[in-house]
C-alpha cells in the first residue's frame, strides 16, 4: 500500500491507471497513436481549454496511454500525480525550469550522474540557475549552501555511478526548515526498493528507460509530485502561488493544492518545451512495469551473489556496493533499502585502465553500453565514458576512479554472469602480467 | 478570493473567474475534512458561462482561518453569514455529503438565501462509526486512510482518475490528514433534523447518488429524496466522492436543474 493506492505494490504495477472499459474491451492498455482528440462541441472544446474538466486536447500535452503510465507510477511511488517526459534528463530539466527561475539557486549533491552534473553546471547556468554541490550526505555543508534566493536540494537516491545512498530523511529535514522541497532522482532504486516519499522526499524523478523499462527498448522519463509540500507557507515559491498570467491568471497551489506542482509542470512545461513521451514508448514501459518488482527481486539477488563471487577473485582490487559491511552506506542501506540497494555495483581490476579495456572487451554475454537496468547485464568504464567530461578532481568528487568498472546486474542465471567475467578477469591478468 | 466572515479571513474558490455579485451564483459547500478543491471539475464550468461561483473551505479548512465548527447547526448558520458576506442574495447550493446537511441546516435557517439545493453523494443523516471517530480523535491522517478506503469507488481504487496523471486517492489524503476531521465527523454523526428540515424546504432540489457509495448508501439517499420530495439521479459504478470520481456526470445533473431554474426566471422576467 502507498499513500496513493489500497492495492499492494504487485497489483498497483498490473493495474493502476487502467480498467478495461472501452468499446472493445482491451486487457492490455491500449496505444493511443493519436496527435490529437475530436471536441464533441465547440463548448466541450472552450471546457477543455478553461480546465472546466479533465480530458485530452493534444499528446504533447496529455495522452491516454502516457496518463495510464503517470498514474501507475504515482501510485507506486505514492505520489498526487505525476507527468511522464520524454527521458530521464527531460524530466529533470522540467523539474529544474519549475521549480527555479532567472536568479535562483539549488543545492545538489557532488554525487550525481555526469550527465546531470552538466546539465547543472553549465546548461542551467545559463539561464541564470546557480548551482552549489555539497557532499552528499555532509548536513552542515548544505545547511552552508542553502541561500536565500535557494528553490531545492537535489540528490539520488543511489549516486551514479559510486552507488552513494543519500540520507533522505536527514537531508529533507534540513531543506524542510529552510522552506525549501527536496527532489530525489530513484533511478537506481526504483519504488520496489524505496520510495522516497515516505522518507520526506517532495519530488521523485525517474528515468522509466531504467529498471522501470527493465528491457532497454524505450527512452522516458517520470516526475512525481508528492504533494506533501506546502509551497504557499514557503513563500519562495510565487511561480505556484501568485497569477500564472499564460493561463487565465491560474493560481495552481489555490485550485490544486497537494497537486500543484505537477499541474504546473503539465500547463507549462509540457506545453511549452514539449519533451513529451510516445504513446508507443509509455505501453513498452508499462509492459516492464507489470514486472518490476519480480525483476528487481532477481536483480538484488543476482547483484548480492555477483559481489560475493567477486570479492573472492585475485584480478578485484575493490569493490563497492551500498550493503557492503565496509561501506559507510551501509547501515542507511539496510534502513532506507531494506530489500536490497539496488544491482548496481563497482569494483577495480588489476592493470588500471588497460586492465579494464582488456576486461570489458573480453566479454561475451555483458554488453559494454551506456546505459543500465536492462534485464541484460551491462558493463561500463565511466571514465572514459559516461563521465569523460567531467575533470579528474570533478571525477574524484563524483566518486569515479580511472580503474571503475561499473556493472548492471542483469537477471540471467548467475552462473552464466560469473563465466563470462571469468573470461574478463583472465584477460585483464594477462594484461597485468599476472597471468 | 479571500473575504472576511466574522473576523475571519475565508477562502472561496470563484472557479477562475472574478465574482460577481450580479450574476446568477451556485455555492459549492464540501463535505468531511475536503475543501474547495473537491469542486474544481463543476466550479469552472459555471464561472465561464455566466454564473458566478462560491466555493468557500469551512473555518479551519485549508486556507480558511478560525476554529473549526462544531455542529451542523453552527455550520448552516455560519454559510448565511458567508452568503451575506459576499453581498449576494439568493444562491443555489450544492454540497457533497456532510456540505449537504450544512444546506439542510441554512435552509432552516434562512430559506430565503437559496434559489435551490442539491445534495450530491448524501443522504438526511450521516451516521459514523465510532471506531471511525476514534481514529479521527487520534490523527486525521488515519482516519483519512479509512474514509478513502471506503469513500472511493472501485474504478478510484485502480487508480483511475477524471484529470490525466493525478491520483485522487493521495489528493484527499493530503487535503484530509491537514483538515479538521475529527470535528467535522462528530459533526455528522451528532445530526438528526434532517427529516424535520426536509418537510419545510421549498425552494427545487435534488439528490446526485452513486450506485457503489458505501459511506452514504445509495438506499438511504433515496428515501432521504422521497421525505424532500427531490428530483433524484443514481450514477452507475461511483463511490461517495462522486465530484472527484465522476465530474462530469455530476456535473451535468447540476447544470440541468439549475439552468433550467435560470432559463425559467428569465422567461418571465
Amino acid at each position: 500500500m502507498s499513500r496513493s493506492s489500497y492495492l499492494k505494490p504487485d497489483t498497483v504495477a498490473l493495474h493502476s491507471g487502467y480498467v478495461p472499459e472501452s468499446d472493445h474491451g482491451s486487457r492490455a492498455v491500449p496505444i493511443y497513436q493519436t496527435t490529437s482528440y475530436v471536441f464533441e462541441s465547440v463548448s466541450e472544446g472552450s471546457s477543455l481549454f478553461n480546465v472546466e474538466q479533465g480530458g485530452h486536447i493534444y499528446s504533447r500535452i496529455t495522452n491516454p496511454t502516457v496518463a495510464v503510465l503517470e498514474q501507475r507510477i504515482a501510485a507506486l511511488e505514492g505520489g498526487s500525480g505525476a507527468i511522464c517526459t520524454a527521458s530521464g534528463m527531460s524530466a529533470l530539466f522540467t523539474t529544474f525550469i519549475t521549480l527555479c527561475s532567472a536568479g535562483d539557486h539549488l543545492v545538489s549533491a557532488t554525487q550525481i550522474y555526469g550527465s546531470t552534473a552538466t546539465l547543472l553546471k553549465h546548461t542551467i547556468k545559463r539561464l541564470g540557475i546557480d548551482c552549489t554541490f555539497v557532499p552528499i550526505n555532509d548536513e552542515q555543508a548544505l545547511r552552508n549552501a542553502i541561500q536565500p534566493n535557494t528553490k531545492m536540494v537535489f540528490c539520488e537516491s543511489i549516486g551514479n555511478p559510486g552507488l552513494e545512498i543519500a540520507d533522505i530523511p536527514g537531508i529533507s529535514a534540513i531543506a524542510h526548515e529552510a522552506g525549501i522541497p527536496l527532489v530525489v532522482d530513484a533511478t537506481f532504486a526504483t519504488p520496489t526498493l524505496c520510495r522516497p516519499i515516505d522518507h520526506g522526499a517532495d519530488v521523485v524523478v525517474h528515468s522509466v528507460t531504467k529498471w522501470m523499462g527493465g528491457h532497454g527498448v524505450a527512452i522516458g522519463g517520470a516526475v512525481v509530485d508528492g504533494g506533501q509540500f506546502d509551497w504557499e507557507k514557503s513563500g519562495r515559491f510565487p511561480e505556484l502561488t501568485e497569477p500564472y498570467a499564460p493561463f487565465h491568471g491560474i493560481r495552481f497551489w489555490e485550485e490544486f493544492g497537494p497537486s500543484a506542482l505537477v499541474m504546473k509542470m503539465r500547463a507549462e512545461s509540457m506545453r511549452d518545451v514539449g519533451a513529451a513521451m510516445s504513446p508507443h514508448n509509455a505501453f513498452l514501459i508499462l509492459q516492464g512495469i507489470e514486472t518490476l518488482n519480480l525483476r528487481m527481486k532477481q536483480h538484488v539477488d543476482n547483484a548480492g551473489k555477483l559481489l560475493e563471487w567477486l570479492q573472492q577473485q585475485d584480478a578485484v582490487t575493490w569493490t563497492n556496493y551500498p550493503d557492503m559491511e565496509s561501506n559507510p552506506s551501509h547501515e542507511l542501506a539496510a534502513t532506507l533499502f531494506p530489500d536490497g540497494a539496488g544491482s548496481m555495483l563497482c569494483f577495480g581490476v588489476v592493470g588500471g585502465r588497460a586492465g579494464g579495456a582488456a576486461f570489458i572487451d573480453s566479454l561475451q554475454l555483458a554488453s559494454n553500453l551506456a546505459n543500465v537496468g536492462d534485464a541484460r547485464t551491462l558493463v561500463l568504464h565511466p571514465g572514459s565514458t559516461t563521465h569523460s567530461r567531467l575533470t579528474v578532481d570533478d571525477m574524484k568528487a563524483a566518486g569515479i576512479s580511472e580503474d571503475m568498472i561499473r556493472v548492471s546486474v542483469g537477471i540471467e542465471d548467475i552462473a552464466d554472469i560469473k563465466a563470462d567475467f571469468k573470461r574478463g578477469f583472465g584477460a585483464a591478468l594477462r594484461v597485468a602480467g599476472v597471468a | 478570493m479571500y473575504i472576511d466572515v466574522r473576523g475571519n479571513k475565508t477562502y472561496a474558490a470563484t472557479g477562475g473567474k472574478e465574482f460577481d455579485p450580479a450574476l446568477p451564483t451556485v455555492m459549492f459547500v464540501h463535505g468531511s475534512g475536503l475543501d474547495h478543491r473537491s469542486w474544481a471539475l463543476q466550479t469552472r464550468w459555471f464561472a465561464y458561462n455566466g454564473y458566478s461561483v462560491l466555493a468557500p473551505d469551512l473555518p479551519g479548512h485549508s486556507l480558511s482561518e478560525g476554529d473549526a465548527l462544531e455542529s451542523i447547526e453552527e455550520m448552516g448558520a455560519w454559510l448565511a453569514d458567508f452568503i451575506r458576506a459576499t453581498g449576494v442574495d439568493r444562491v443555489h447550493a450544492v454540497g457533497h455529503s456532510q456540505g449537504f446537511l450544512d444546506l439542510l441546516e441554512l435552509a432552516r435557517l434562512e430559506p430565503q438565501l437559496l434559489k435551490s439545493i442539491t445534495g450530491v453523494g448524501t443522504a438526511g443523516a450521516i451516521p459514523v462509526n465510532p471506531a471511525l471517530i476514534d481514529a479521527a480523535r487520534d490523527s486525521a491522517g488515519n482516519a483519512a486512510e479509512m474514509l478513502l478506503m471506503w469513500g472511493f469507488g472501485p474504478d478510484a481504487q485502480y487508480g483511475i482518475s477524471a484529470v490525466p496523471g493525478m491520483q485522487p486517492i493521495a489528493i484527499g489524503r493530503q487535503i484530509m490528514a491537514g483538515n479538521p476531521l475529527y470535528e467535522d465527523l462528530v459533526a455528522c454523526a451528532n445530526y438528526e433534523n434532517g427529516s424535520a428540515v426536509a418537510q419545510a424546504i421549498e425552494v427545487p432540489s435534488q439528490l446526485i447518488l452513486a450506485r457503489k457509495d458505501r459511506l452514504t448508501p445509495v438506499k438511504a439517499g433515496m428515501a432521504f429524496a422521497e421525505e424532500l420530495n427531490a428530483r433524484v439521479s443514481v450514477i452507475e459504478r461511483y463511490g461517495h466522492m462522486l465530484p472527484i470520481e465522476a465530474p462530469r456526470q455530476t456535473l451535468q445533473k447540476l447544470r440541468e436543474l439549475i439552468g433550467g431554474l435560470e432559463l425559467a426566471a428569465q422567461g418571465t422576467q
